[in-house]
């Protein structure tokens, strides 16, 4: 059943794509081979009615400079080599078109003597009729000299083409239908490869990629792309999962906290004293909100992710942004001993944007500097332009992140080894990187000092071109 | 933490529309707990009518209601001259729900899950709104403001404060005897909408404390374990 059902499909495809490429590939063989041919036999055609005419024109001009005597001499006796070669009729007329020498002895029908070139069709007594180039001019004492040339030349090569194309296209037409089969078999071969593969994908194979060849053609760019669209869309998938684990186990241990401290209360071996309750209630509900405020980022994140529109967007100063932030992390910068500064330059950076969404993103931004800076440190907000982009540099002389680690950061719940103690959702900067996509902006993380043990890291945001500045 | 009416003793009472009955449950236990006269109603066509019939201080009202959703509830009050105060309850956090909720014509909006201390210091907010801001001078027990100079002194003392502080101070003054939360001086001081990861706003009112309520003084500035800040004089 199976195999029938292949073999039908085969078929089909015979039928179809395969087959139509091959006769669509031996059709365009067959035109161009017509339209060689054709140019060929034109071609020839002019190139033998040109030569013939110089030829004629060369003879008169000789011919002409003659004495008559000479000349009635030469024409009679077909005295020289040209004229027995290339001129196949020669003649002398009266002016009254009467024969007086030469093997010419009846005046072409249609000839003028004007010195132009004419075709004339000569129809013999016997044998059948063919063409001539007469030419004809008036020599210096009165007659008319007549040379002509025959284009039998030219009719024997035509013919002889005529044969050879004719004997010709048969064996090519039947070569081009096989290579034009051939070569649609092979390149859907790999369509059905491909097919095959994408297939395998559907069914749950993400691991599964398109064949990947040794050419560099349009289908293997395809394959290409496909396969790097697949990489993305695994990796995501593979961040969503651990993504989901990590959701899970960040809110499972709170609660997990929650739970245990409760259970103790309620049934610990002896009942515990009002104040003693209140704590254990006081502990659950700051576990609890922990918890919310995982939830909260999350439902932020999605919200800022999905949010296309930006109805909120409007010019920003920058400097104004910056003060902002200054204002309100200052004091406590102050409080962990930390230098905090807000440089700003006199011209005016404005950028679109939201603010609400601009304070959140440098207050995750320097919440962070400030948590991961020692105390005796330094965290320092800049505003500057880098080219035609305006853009707000975070620096301080904390920790620093290492370079491998970077992009994860930026990851939901990303957190590093040397920060597992410090407290937060591990979604600040997540959010960053949310809130400057909306905005088209970008976010490189760089050393703040290279080549100091205290490097400290800088985030800089670089915002897209702007119309304000 | 009591809330005297604006008039002394009449009762103040207030309209809770909420559908979830164990929330509406906790709200209206807490609130009858500090002597206010909550009347809880479930769907949203109750509220309405309950909201145009009698007369209230202050609604809380949800936004996802059966019958009529929480937003077409306090725009037609609206529509109808009512000018009771509203606090809205949602349980979507999201900015745009929070400006659709006070265009449809609420004045504050609450995301849940919220703590009480919250929604009770929001209510209070709520019922004592400042109603003269052309005051140029304040005045709450020793501390006296004023908002042309920009200067502040406490009895005889002159205050330096940084502008911030100042800005903060007012802000205070302005509700002496109220609770603020946290989340109510960002949103209100600093224009906030979000959750910093640290105590940025205990940082604040513990700079400004020290400048305020010097060693040896009586205390103004109040911090209340588990809800925020308050700034009041004994006298």
């Amino acid at each position: 059943m199976l195999k029938k059902l292949l073999q039908s499909d085969r078929l089909a495809l015979f039928r179809t794509a395969r087959f139509k490429l091959g006769l669509a590939f031996a059709l365009a063989m067959l035109g161009t081979i017509v339209v060689q041919f054709s140019l060929t036999y034109t071609q020839m055609t002019s190139f033998e009615f040109r030569r013939s005419g110089q030829v004629l024109n060369g003879e008169m001009k000789l011919l002409l400079a003659m004495t008559p005597e000479h000349l009635e001499y030469v024409i009679r006796e077909r005295a020289t080599d040209d004229l027995r070669l290339v001129v196949n009729e020669a003649g002398i007329f009266t002016a009254s078109h009467q024969p007086i020498a030469g093997e010419l002895r009846t005046w072409p029908d249609g000839l003028v003597a004007d010195g132009k070139l004419h075709n004339i069709v000569m129809e013999p007594e016997e044998g059948s009729p063919y063409t001539l180039r007469f030419l004809a001019a008036r020599t210096p004492d009165g007659h008319i000299l007549v040379l002509g040339r025959s284009l039998h030349v030219l009719d024997e090569q035509k013919l002889m083409l005529r044969h050879a194309s004719l004997v010709t296209l048969v064996p090519i037409v039947f070569f081009a239908l096989l290579a034009g089969t051939w070569l649609s078999h092979r390149a859907l071969t790999r369509v059905k490869e491909m097919h095959e593969a994408v297939d395998l994908i559907m069914q749950g194979d993400i691991h599964e990629r398109l064949p990947a060849g040794t050419q560099q053609d349009e289908l293997q760019r395809l394959a290409g792309s496909v396969n790097r669209m697949l990489d993305r869309l695994e990796q995501l998938m593979r961040d969503m999962r651990s993504v989901g684990n990590d959701i899970a186990h960040d809110l499972r241990t709170p609660l997990a906290r929650v739970r245990v401290g409760l259970e103790r209360a309620l049934s610990g071996p002896q009942a515990l004293s009002a104040e003693d309750l209140r704590a254990v209630i006081e502990r659950a509900i700051g576990n609890l909100d922990q918890c919310f405020s995982i939830i909260t980022a999350l439902l932020r994140l999605t919200e800022i992710d999905n949010s296309k529109g930006r109805a909120a967007f409007a010019k920003i100063d920058l400097a104004a942004l910056v003060y902002d932030i200054v204002d309100l992390y200052e004091p406590i910068a102050e409080s962990e001993g930390i230098e905090f500064l807000g440089l700003c330059p006199e011209k005016k950076i404005s950028v679109n944007g939201d603010r609400d969404l601009l304070i959140e993103m440098l207050g995750n931004l320097v919440d962070n500097a400030i948590k991961f800076t020692p105390a005796g440190g330094r965290v320092r907000i800049s505003v500057s332009m880098t080219g035609h982009h305006p853009f707000i540099a975070v620096e301080d002389t904390g920790i620093g992140i290492q370079p491998d680690e970077r992009q994860a950061v930026l990851s939901r719940f990303y957190r590093s080894d040397k920060s597992r103690h410090i407290p937060g959702s591990g979604l600040g900067l997540s959010l960053v990187a949310s809130i400057l996509r909306l905005h088209n902006a970008e976010l490189k993380i760089l050393d703040a000092q290279p080549g100091r043990p205290e490097k400290g890291v800088c985030f800089l945001v670089i915002f897209p071109v702007s119309d304000f500045v | 933490m009591t809330v005297t009416s604006l008039d002394g003793a009449e009762e103040i009472r207030v309209l809770l529309v909420e559908d979830d009955t164990d929330i509406a449950e906790e709200i209206s236990a807490e609130l009858k707990s500090r002597d206010f006269c909550v009347t809880v109603a479930e769907t949203g066509s109750a509220g309405l009518e309950q909201a145009l019939t009698g007369q209230y201080n202050v609604m809380i009202v949800d936004r996802m209601l059966p019958e009529l959703d929480g937003l077409s509830l306090i725009e037609t009050v609206r529509q109808k001259g009512g000018r009771t105060p509203v606090l809205v309850l949602s349980a979507l956090g999201a900015v745009d729900d929070r400006v659709n909720g006070l265009k449809a014509g609420g004045d504050d909006y609450l995301t849940k899950p919220f703590a009480m201390v919250e929604l009770i210091a929001r209510i209070e907010a709520l019922l004592r709104r400042p109603d003269d801001t052309r005051q140029t001078i304040l005045r709450v027990g020793p501390l006296t403001m004023d908002l042309i100079d920009r200067t502040v002194k406490r009895d005889d003392r002159e205050i330096e404060l940084l502008p911030r502080e100042f800005r903060l101070l007012e802000y205070l003054m302005r509700r002496p005897g109220q609770i603020l939360t946290r989340a109510m001086l960002l949103e209100e001081v600093w224009n906030y909408r979000f959750t910093p990861q640290t105590n940025l706003v205990d940082v604040h009112i513990g700079k400004l404390r020290r400048k305020v309520d010097a060693p040896g003084e009586q205390t103004l500035i109040h911090s209340i374990r588990g809800a925020g800040f308050t700034l009041q004089s004994s006298d």
